[in-house]
């Protein structure tokens, strides 16, 4: 009897426990901190992106050194997956049992995110702002998953458009990378030659471990395309345009948002960026077409803010300000709004009905909105939906050619 | 027509630089009979440390690539020496995974040092220039890449024909106790073998850097130089020339009227297809194992 | 003291009572492993037990028959889609889609054995390292895998046992692990095994005494192929998610790296060596949280190096793990041991 007595005792101990610990706070909010975490690849052949994990850092402590956050300071973890699914899963399973996060932002990479997506969303765990622009994250639509990164989709829609539009140009190729993400470019693409009823020059895919690009070139060259659309890395773009120039092939080069980095694309390719026209999905202002617009001497409120207060007091002395480390910030500031409006009582379900009720919120990046949650609609839960264009000036700037453009949502399959 | 020749030529532009890296696996492979895995990293940290000679301390052009090669040298020198022979009763296995070990060290290494932003490279030539034959182009990189890969080839001939130290290692490698015998230190040779087969690399990192500088550049051209040195025999200096410029032209080809997608592996499927018909490569002479 | 009489006696797994006693300490604590621990460390041992089915398997083909491959992530990725797919598709209970999928890597590896007949060193492992890039790639290519975009594992159900947390998956994996390995040693130890070991200590000789040089050499691919495939298709299941980028050459890589660094020709080894590699495989990425140390590193980077770039020193302290063991000890983790057993049985002397 007494052996039953000592075994519920502990049962009702640990129940009792367990409820305490339920019962005090959300997972991850004390009375002082909130902790969210987030993944980036800081070694390995992706690592070039994981500056947006550093980026979020430099804007959290910046947060925290105003005051934080209706007095709480915002506790970032960020690890390295070197962009293995395998280390991602890892890494958030210890953070969020061991640590407990109130919520995951951004995240580099649409296959590290899958790995861990139905771990988060089981567990009603908040995930703001992927850092990768896939259907994946929309379709179904999530409760806890609020995307921010506009579609690769809509890239290209606008970068076709405006390639036919208003360069008047007939022939259009897409080089894209293998993956997810040169795919949606291709999609995309085709969606809106189809609208104006052009047929694709060519498309190319193009192998994450490619060098060697003369075969890429000759078959553009031989496609007698006008205009190129590039749905690559940065390196890939910078082979591309050297081996074009040295075989003669100058097209209009198009860009997606992810070498939307003018200063880092002039410098590796050594000045033949110039001129071509890249999609960007903020951290610029571009209501005045045709205004030049300087990377490095930011002008929208809330990159200047981040650039001084931020960058020139978080970052490593050797970080550089670019697109991909300004971005982290873009990425979570819907979450940062939402818990500035939700007040001291901090909560995910409330967090979640602040972020539903964002309407039209703008900052560093374009025009977020979320509606409330519908399984069956992508949109409830895309956020941003707007990009523009810019065009790579010899000096490292941009120059605006389109206003915020609204792209459509071609839902996969389709 | 004039696009089948742009291909070959642009296959042999490529397995130029393939060609230098098969070359550098093939010196080493005969010396200490270990594939080499360490042979992209070996030449990737000279290349980083030029670049840094170059945009940090400006030095010149004529200081800063010999200066290179020196480095590179010496570092092929360092890792037999000091990782390399300290090996106690090495196996091939085991030798491959020190050099696997060395590899990942100096690439952590590079990307600790340098951060993994893509760089562009100054260079004397410009990469974007070519030259233009009828309607066919050659970048003058790939020129210069192809000649400087003709120079060496010739003076590596040159070298195992005429030199002392080249005479050694052709006898080192037939036959390592006689060589011995014979007064020649092996080991010293052995330990010279992997500084010249750095600085093979190193020339071929430093012309493929103008176009982009990054961590992991050399993973693609050292697998590739790997697989012509193994088309070509591994034992066989000529035959690794020959085996890379056989993947580089067949890749071209196969990219241009095949499918794109599957160019980088083609190369693969080359050796297959080589090895089933002769084991032992195109060049090597098949040696017969006895019991 | 290893003296073996008789036949039997070498057949036997449990040699002497210290082994019956320690093989139930293991199984116990395996028992409650998951009981004790965090979640988190049960994953960790998942990853782990998966890498031990795999090495376990290729070592099989590179430890005791002398063949080389550095493609065995290929064999993975067609154990993890062929588990899938099988599941999806054809609807087979999990039970047996995976032997399922493992049968056809087999066939798949007998086919890549045939080549590999007249192909040793240097020369095998570039064809095999090659079979590796080019599955992955096909894979990439066909509809039904998802092509670029990867699949999603389905609910695993077996008979009533829903499994769905790392713990139930835990109570899976380590009993198939444990039967995997025990069928490794008793190949080993049976007439199969010494053909192996035959051809591997001397390839012609064997020939002369009777051992079918291509029966046996294509059997010990399709073998560790099977192994792979079988780790492949639980992996599947611990990640939940799959796309070809994952089968990546530096798989194969590190499984190989795993056979050497534990042993060649040891099975134990195999066990030792899958589990220390693939436990600093996951964990290393918090070397920088090291008190002091990471500490030391972080100001090495300011004043050396670069910050941004400081978690490189993960592969800097992998590859040094992998050369001192390797300079010290060709036969890995195994010859270790065996040295300190040996150390300390005769000590003092």
């Amino acid at each position: 009897m007494k052996k039953y007595l000592v075994y519920i005792l502990t049962v009702m101990t640990m129940v009792v426990f367990g409820l305490a610990l339920n019962a005090t706070a959300e997972e991850g909010v004390t009375d002082t901190e909130i902790h969210i975490g987030q993944w980036g690849p800081q070694t390995g052949p992706a690592a070039p992106w994981g500056a947006v994990a550093r980026g979020t850092d430099a804007y959290f402590k910046m947060i925290n050194a105003d005051g934080g956050i209706h007095g709480r300071k915002l506790i970032h973890h960020y690890f390295d997956d070197a962009y293995n699914p395998a280390k991602t899963k890892a890494g958030v399973k210890q953070l969020q049992e061991d640590t407990g996060m109130f919520a995951w932002v951004s995240g580099v990479g649409t296959a590290p995110g899958l790995a861990v997506k139905d771990y988060l969303m089981e567990r009603k765990i908040l995930w703001v702002g992927p850092s990768a622009g896939s259907r994946h994250w929309l379709e179904p639509a999530n409760k806890y998953l609020f995307n921010t990164y506009p579609l690769y989709l809509g890239d290209a829609e606008l970068l076709t458009k405006y390639a036919v539009e208003t360069l008047k140009l007939k022939k259009i190729a897409v080089v894209y990378q293998n993956d997810d993400y040169g795919k949606q470019g291709l999609e995309g693409c085709e969606a809106e030659l189809k609208k104006q009823g052009l047929e694709l020059a060519i498309g190319l895919p193009m192998n994450v471990a490619d060098v060697d690009m003369k075969p890429h070139i000759m078959k553009l060259k031989n496609s007698d395309a006008q205009a190129v659309l590039l749905f690559v890395g940065p390196g890939h773009v910078a082979r591309l345009q050297g081996t074009g120039k040295a075989m003669q092939f100058e097209p209009q080069w198009m860009t997606s948002t992810t070498c939307g980095d003018h200063p880092l694309m002039m410098a590796i390719t050594k000045g033949l960026y110039a001129g071509t026209i890249s999609a960007a999905f903020g951290l610029m202002d571009p209501t005045n077409i045709g205004d030049i617009a300087d990377f490095n001497k930011p002008t929208l409120p809330a990159m200047v803010k981040f650039y001084n207060d931020g960058y020139k007091k978080f970052a490593a002395k050797e970080e550089r300000w670019g697109s991909t480390f300004a971005a982290g910030m873009g990425y979570v500031e819907p979450l940062i709004e939402a818990l500035k409006r939700v007040g001291r009582d901090v909560t995910r379900e409330k967090v979640v009905a602040e972020l539903e009720k964002i309407q039209n919120f703008k900052s560093a990046m374009g025009t977020v909105s979320y509606t409330a949650f519908d399984a069956n609609d992508p949109l409830c839960r895309i956020g941003q939906q707007e990009v523009f264009l810019v065009r790579a000036e010899p000096d490292g700037t941009s120059t605006i050619l389109t206003n915020w453009y609204k792209t459509t949502y071609i839902p996969s399959g389709h | 027509m004039v696009e089948f020749l742009q291909m070959v030529l642009s296959g042999i532009a490529v397995g130029s630089s393939y060609a230098l890296m098969g070359l550098g696996m093939v010196l080493i492979y005969k010396a200490s009979e270990v594939p080499n895995f360490v042979q992209g990293e070996m030449a990737l940290l000279p290349v980083f440390i030029s670049f840094m000679l170059l945009t940090s301390y400006n030095v010149p052009y004529y200081i800063a690539f010999p200066a290179t090669l020196i480095f590179a040298f010496l570092l092929g020198c360092f890792l037999e020496f000091g990782i390399l022979r300290r090996a106690k009763e090495p196996n091939v296995l085991g030798l491959i995974i020190i050099t696997i070990g060395m590899e990942m060290i100096l690439l952590g290494f590079v990307s600790w040092k340098f951060g993994a932003d893509q760089r562009a490279m100054p260079f004397p030539i410009s990469s974007y220039d070519s030259i233009i034959i009828g309607d066919i182009f050659i970048s003058t990189l790939d020129m210069l890449t192809l000649v400087v890969a003709l120079v060496i080839m010739l003076s590596m001939f040159l070298f195992f024909r005429f030199s002392k130290t080249g005479v050694a290692m052709k006898a080192t490698q037939m036959n390592e106790n006689a060589a011995a015998l014979m007064g020649i230190k092996t080991k010293q040779i052995r330990m010279v073998a992997w500084g010249i087969s750095s600085m093979v690399g190193c020339v071929a990192g430093l012309l493929m850097a103008p176009i982009l500088v990054e961590p992991y550049m050399m993973w693609d051209p050292m697998l590739k130089g790997f697989s012509g040195a193994v088309v070509g025999g591994m034992t066989s200096l000529p035959g690794a020339v020959f085996g890379a410029y056989i993947v580089g032209i067949v890749e071209h080809l196969f990219g241009g009227y095949v499918s794109l997608e599957f160019k980088s592996v083609v190369a693969f499927v080359i050796i297959v297809i080589v090895l089933c018909i002769k084991p032992s490569g195109l060049f090597a002479r098949h040696y017969v194992k006895k019991v | 003291m290893d003296m073996k009489r008789d036949y039997y006696e070498d057949v036997r797994i449990f040699t002497s009572g210290a082994v019956i006693f320690w093989t139930g300490i293991l199984l116990l604590l395996l028992a409650i492993f998951p009981f004790v621990a965090k979640n988190y460390y049960v994953y960790v041992v998942n990853f782990m037990a998966i890498n031990v089915i795999v090495v376990v398997g290729l070592n099989i083909l590179v430890g005791y028959t002398g063949q080389i491959s550095m493609g065995h992530a290929g064999f993975f990725a067609i154990g993890a889609y062929g588990t899938i797919v099988l599941m999806t598709q054809a609807h087979f209970p999990f039970l047996l889609a995976l032997p399922s999928a493992g049968l056809i890597a087999a066939f798949i590896g007998f086919l890549l054995g045939l080549p590999a007949l007249r192909l040793e060193g240097p020369y095998l492992a570039i064809a095999t390292l090659g079979f590796g890039i080019t599955t992955t790639q096909i894979i990439g290519k066909i509809q039904m895998f998802g092509e670029r975009q990867g699949l999603h594992a389905p609910d695993l159900i077996i008979g009533g046992w829903h499994i769905k947390t790392d713990k139930d998956f835990y109570f899976l994996l380590i009993p198939i692990t444990i039967a995997m390995v025990i069928i490794a040693r008793n190949i080993i130890k049976t007439k199969v095994g010494r053909a192996f070991i035959s051809i591997r200590d001397a390839d012609i000789a064997a020939s002369t005494i009777g051992v079918n040089l291509t029966y046996y050499k294509t059997l010990a691919f399709a073998v560790s192929a099977f192994y792979a495939a079988v780790g492949g298709g639980l992996y599947a299941f611990v990640l939940r998610f799959i796309e070809p980028e994952l089968f990546s050459m530096f798989m194969s890589v590190t499984f190989l790296t795993m056979v050497v660094v534990g042993g060649l020709g040891s099975i134990m080894g195999s066990v030792a060596g899958a589990c220390l590699l693939g436990f600093l495989d996951l964990q290393l990425r918090n070397i920088l949280e090291i008190p002091y140390f990471g500490d030391w590193i972080r100001m090495l980077s300011e004043s050396y190096f670069t910050l941004t770039g400081a978690s490189n020193i993960q592969l800097i302290v992998f590859g040094l793990i992998l050369i001192v063991i390797m300079l010290f000890e060709p036969l890995g983790i195994f010859g270790m041991w065996i040295r300190s057993k040996k150390y300390w049985l005769a000590w003092p002397f």
